[in-house]
């Protein structure tokens, strides 16, 4: 088998198992709470450094696996330890170790109970999502799907508010439960397509329309509840609401992509004709979660549970650009994803750093926070405004090229008055404005609103130094998002190309050749 | 073949013999024993469990030997369960010594314990149904005794009363079911057996259907399947914790290597009807076992019905009649013994003052008062649950795989389906350990060997999880010879 790993060196696997490794040593080596805390944001920081490659040795002019490496792992059921990443999810190994750091020292002070714990659940969670990113063999993306359970289980339940024990049951069961199904669809495409768990194998197969309907149903199930989409997105309000703000900003900024990931990389390519067919229902999901959810936020009067209904509506966005199947569309909602992972980072961040000092995230406790907390104040603005997607920021360029892709959309190919759609979206963008500045207005602005209030202080450098990067992340992106397009384009052409092409001719022809056969 | 002495061929039962001898010894020197000079009687026990084990482990790969007028076949698949069971044996010996220590005449104990091994030894031989009716009774008179061994205590009493009720109607059951078998075939030779359903017209005849019926039910009940499963809480509660573990581990490895054998050797020509029951069975007993274990408060009980959820999901093996399907049960076998094991070695350490120790309340904040039972539980209940990493998870993907390759999807989808079900109530023991607060001060045990147990036990689970593919490739040596 022939590998396309320019630097001939196992850098996506040391960068999964570095967390790890850095986990066993911490757990084995280390007592004091201090050094503990030190070791994390080490090798958290060596995991980020690691990844940095990745980037820098990316290759934007082809659509091939890059990184790769093979061993085989079971042989009893052809399963292996397969790694390559291309310009779909080397941003989100990126983002993934660059949130890490991030986490880790926003959990610094807002974690008090058994940090030893904390810190090597939270290191284990980094293995099992970057890979998830690099796995191109179906068993070991589950693998790493579910193993992710685990540590996210233990943090919520632990480490959590009052209601944590309902929200990570929830969270655990909701999760498992869509994702059993996908094991299944694994199961049954492993017998169909020749004994094979490889996702670029399983790509290539031409599986009959029968077959995909099922398949990317199962998909559906496991994708759909990660987004998550409406109606089964209840798990996360509670899950985000109840997480310390480090999960939290790691669920909204990591984990929520992963739904939308394995959209990209199972669904489109492995079954693009139910894809296609499936079109309306994503569409029809996809703008009740923009509009509908949208108006559920602005009633919200936790800001925690704000924010995260913000992100569903946002992820709304980005599973309607999904399956737009056109090339600007798509970049779209992969921009989409990544500026919301800092955005929705920040904003949690934000709500975090508020709550460490008040102990309570309803709205109606605040009021003028801007009179003691300037500084933090002039930063939420600008998260604030990420969030409604003004220009300059990310998110509009994500937002913006998912509108102009589904205003391209072909209504004829798709079955769909597309124009319809663009306009009912482009429309409830006012929708996250009126939320986001709305809450912002109730909290910041005003005259203080009672004694609490007046007794904040401003941001300490440590908090200061956790916005910094988003802050130029967040700002770049939107003056200048050609770096990140360059690396996706030549991908998205790809799959698009992928999703585009019918396998019904091929899987007729095999369905003649067989018969032919006997 | 002439019954002469010559023809009777013994080589193959050595590890049975062996063990039969080292049984009656035991019970004839414990006689002459004072009590404190009894200590010996344990490490004996393990020593013979342990070298039958190697003995029978050793011949793993040779080619199939009858014995006993071919009443006995001793193959690779024998071989390997019944190191699986001397296994069992060894831990739950282990297990014991703590629990038992306030009892008396633990010499029997012991060799009750043998004889019952002796037994399963002998059903996963078996290739005659009077050699499998005498393992099974030797089983099960043997494990009736050990749940009532607490005979001063009135639970234990009545735990071992309603599973010698039952069991007894079981065995009958069963056997009622081999007279039509022996009435239609004239054997009771399970090739003989196959050789004459094969016949079409005698297939069809309604003493066969009614023979593979009682069969299956019999079966049933022994293995604890829905709907024949209502023995199991109570005995499981009941019986001494060692037993209990016991009891989910070790009949039910010689239950299913036995029934595998009687429907691949006997009544492969009845699949498609066979295939039929066990569906419903299986779909029945991952039902009751995985809805039910949500209501129980005691962890014992608990176990019990997630035994027979997990026995479902096994079934599902049985159904695909496939070399993968009967790789999978062994190898769900293999690490469901490891996971029991270690999970009843934990329920020990928490015992204190007689009965506590065996509500989920009493798990509540263990993390807090011991971080390394609190871990292994956890990694042991995600490994029930069958969460990737852990060995449980390629258990249940196995058996999962079998039946899609053998066409059962929608059966494998109920079996997932249910399986995250299922998931919920392992995660809330987790949720007691780890996310409550403890109810009251405690201490714990510090026992070695039980503390061994855990360590070995949680061990297996992660490596089986990590890296599987030299288990599998055992279970799969296990079946050349077979099919």
């Amino acid at each position: 088998m022939e590998l396309h790993n320019v630097l001939n060196f196992p850098i996506l696997s040391l960068s999964i198992f570095l967390p790890t490794a850095g986990a066993l040593l911490i757990w084995l080596l280390i007592k004091d709470e201090k050094m503990v805390k030190i070791a994390t944001l080490m090798t958290t920081v060596a995991t980020f450094l690691m990844t940095i490659p990745l980037w820098a040795k990316f290759d934007t002019t082809t659509h091939h696996m890059q990184f790769e490496e093979f061993h085989p792992w079971i042989e009893a059921f052809n399963i292996n330890y397969q790694l390559g990443v291309d310009g779909i999810s080397m941003p989100f190994i990126l983002l993934t170790s660059l949130l890490s750091m991030i986490c880790v020292v926003s959990a610094f002070e807002c974690i008090t109970k058994n940090v030893k714990g904390y810190m090597i659940a939270f290191l284990l969670l980094e293995t099992t999502l970057i890979g998830v990113f690099s796995a191109l063999d179906s068993m070991l993306f589950y693998f790493f799907w579910e193993a992710m359970l685990i540590p996210m289980y233990i943090i919520i339940g632990i480490w959590g508010g009052k209601n944590r024990v309902y929200a990570t049951i929830k969270f655990f069961l909701y999760t498992l439960t869509g994702s059993v199904l996908m094991l299944l669809a694994f199961l049954a495409m492993y017998f169909e397509a020749g004994h094979t768990f490889s996702i670029l194998e399983l790509m290539e197969y031409p599986f009959n329309f029968q077959w995909q309907f099922w398949i990317w149903l199962a998909f559906f199930a496991a994708f759909a509840v990660k987004v998550p989409m409406w109606p089964v997105h209840t798990w996360l309000p509670d899950a985000h609401t109840e997480a310390p703000t480090a999960g939290s900003v790691i669920l909204a900024g990591v984990l929520l992509k992963m739904g939308a990931y394995g959209f990209l990389r199972f669904s489109l390519p492995i079954t693009p004709d139910a894809s296609q067919y499936f079109v309306p229902l994503m569409v029809g999901l996809s703008l009740v979660a923009i509009v509908y959810i949208s108006l559920v936020a602005m009633m919200q009067r936790d800001m925690k549970r704000l924010v995260a209904y913000s992100s569903i509506a946002h992820m709304g966005f980005v599973t309607l650009g999904t399956f737009m199947f056109t090339q600007i569309a798509l970049e779209g909602a992969l921009i989409n994803m990544i500026s919301h992972g800092f955005v929705a980072a920040a904003l949690f961040l934000c709500v975090g750093v508020m709550y460490d000092r008040m102990h309570t995230r309803d709205i109606g406790d605040y009021g003028g926070v801007a009179n003691r907390m300037p500084v933090f104040a002039a930063v939420m603005l600008l998260f604030a405004m990420a969030n409604v997607a003004l220009p300059g920021a990310s998110s509009f360029i994500g937002e913006i090229m998912v509108l102009i892709g589904t205003f391209q959309a072909d209504p004829v190919y798709l079955g769909m008055p597309t124009k319809w759609i663009a306009i009912i979206a482009t429309l409830s963008i006012v929708l996250s404005a009126c939320y986001t500045l709305w809450m912002y207005k109730r909290v910041i602005m005003g005259k203080i609103a009672n004694s609490n209030v007046d007794k904040l202080y401003d941001m300490n450098k440590r908090e200061f130094m956790l916005f910094v990067p988003l802050i130029i992340l967040v700002v770049w992106m939107g003056l200048y998002p050609m770096p990140i397009l360059d690396v996706l384009h030549t991908s998205c052409a790809h799959l698009l190309e992928q999703a585009t092409s019918t396998k019904l001719d091929a899987a007729a022809a095999t369905a003649v050749h067989s018969s032919m056969a006997h | 073949m002439t019954y002469t002495l010559e023809n009777l061929v013994i080589s193959p039962l050595v590890p049975e013999i062996f063990i039969a001898l080292m049984a009656m010894l035991i019970l004839i020197v414990d006689v002459f024993m004072t009590e404190s000079n009894k200590k010996w009687i344990v490490p004996v026990s393990i020593a013979t469990l342990g070298i039958a084990a190697f003995l029978s482990f050793n011949t793993i790969g040779d080619a199939p030997v009858s014995a006993f007028f071919n009443y006995v076949v001793h193959d690779s698949f024998a071989a390997f369960s019944k190191a699986l069971i001397c296994i069992a044996g060894i831990f739950t010996i282990v297990l014991s010594q703590q629990y038992m220590k306030q009892e008396s005449h633990l010499g029997e104990y012991y060799v009750m314990m043998l004889f019952a091994i002796l037994g399963m030894m002998l059903m996963v031989s078996a290739n005659n149904f009077l050699t499998m009716y005498l393992g099974m009774e030797l089983m099960a008179l043997c494990v009736y005794v050990l749940v009532g061994y607490q005979r001063d205590m009135l639970r234990s009493s009545e735990a071992a009363l309603k599973y010698f009720v039952l069991g007894s109607l079981a065995s009958c059951m069963l056997l009622y079911g081999v007279t039509f078998l022996y009435g239609v075939s004239g054997s009771l030779h399970f090739t003989e057996v196959a050789k004459a359903l094969g016949n079409h017209e005698t297939q069809s005849s309604i003493a066969v259907m009614t023979g593979l019926v009682f069969i299956l039910a019999g079966f049933a009940f022994k293995v604890s399947m829905a709907p024949f499963h209502m023995w199991t809480p109570d005995a499981y509660e009941g019986a001494p914790t060692p037993i209990t573990a016991f009891m989910s581990v070790a009949p039910k490895v010689a239950g299913f290597v036995l029934f595998i054998r009687i429907l691949h050797d006997a009544l492969s020509p009845m699949l498609h009807e066979y295939v039929t029951i066990l569906s419903v069975l299986a779909v029945l007993s991952m039902a009751v076992g995985n809805l039910a274990a949500i209501a129980q408060r005691s962890i014992k009980r608990m176990l019990a019905y997630s035994t027979i959820g997990h026995v479902g999901f096994v079934l599902l093996g049985l159904i695909s009649a496939s070399e993968e399907g009967y790789t999978a049960v062994l190898f769900y076998m293999l690490v469901y013994l490891f996971m029991t094991m270690g999970v009843f070695a934990i329920i020990l350490l928490m015992r204190r003052d007689g009965f506590k120790g065996e509500l989920l309340d009493d798990f509540a904040g263990l993390i807090h008062v011991h971080k390394g039972y609190a871990i292994a539980m956890g990694l042991l209940m995600f490994s029930m649950a069958g969460i990737p990493i852990l060995g449980g998870f390629w258990a249940k993907f196995y058996v999962f795989m079998s039946a899609v390759e053998a066409g059962h999807t929608q059966l494998a989808l109920i079996g997932l389906l249910f399986s995250a079900i299922g998931a919920f109530y392992y995660i809330r023991v987790i949720k007691y350990i780890f996310f409550d607060s403890e109810r009251e001060q405690f201490n714990l045990l510090t026992d070695r060997p039980l503390q061994a147990v855990v360590i070995v036990c949680t061990l297996f689970v992660v490596i089986s999880g990590l890296i599987p593919q030299t288990l599998i490739q055992m279970c799969e040596s296990a079946l050349v010879g077979f099919i």
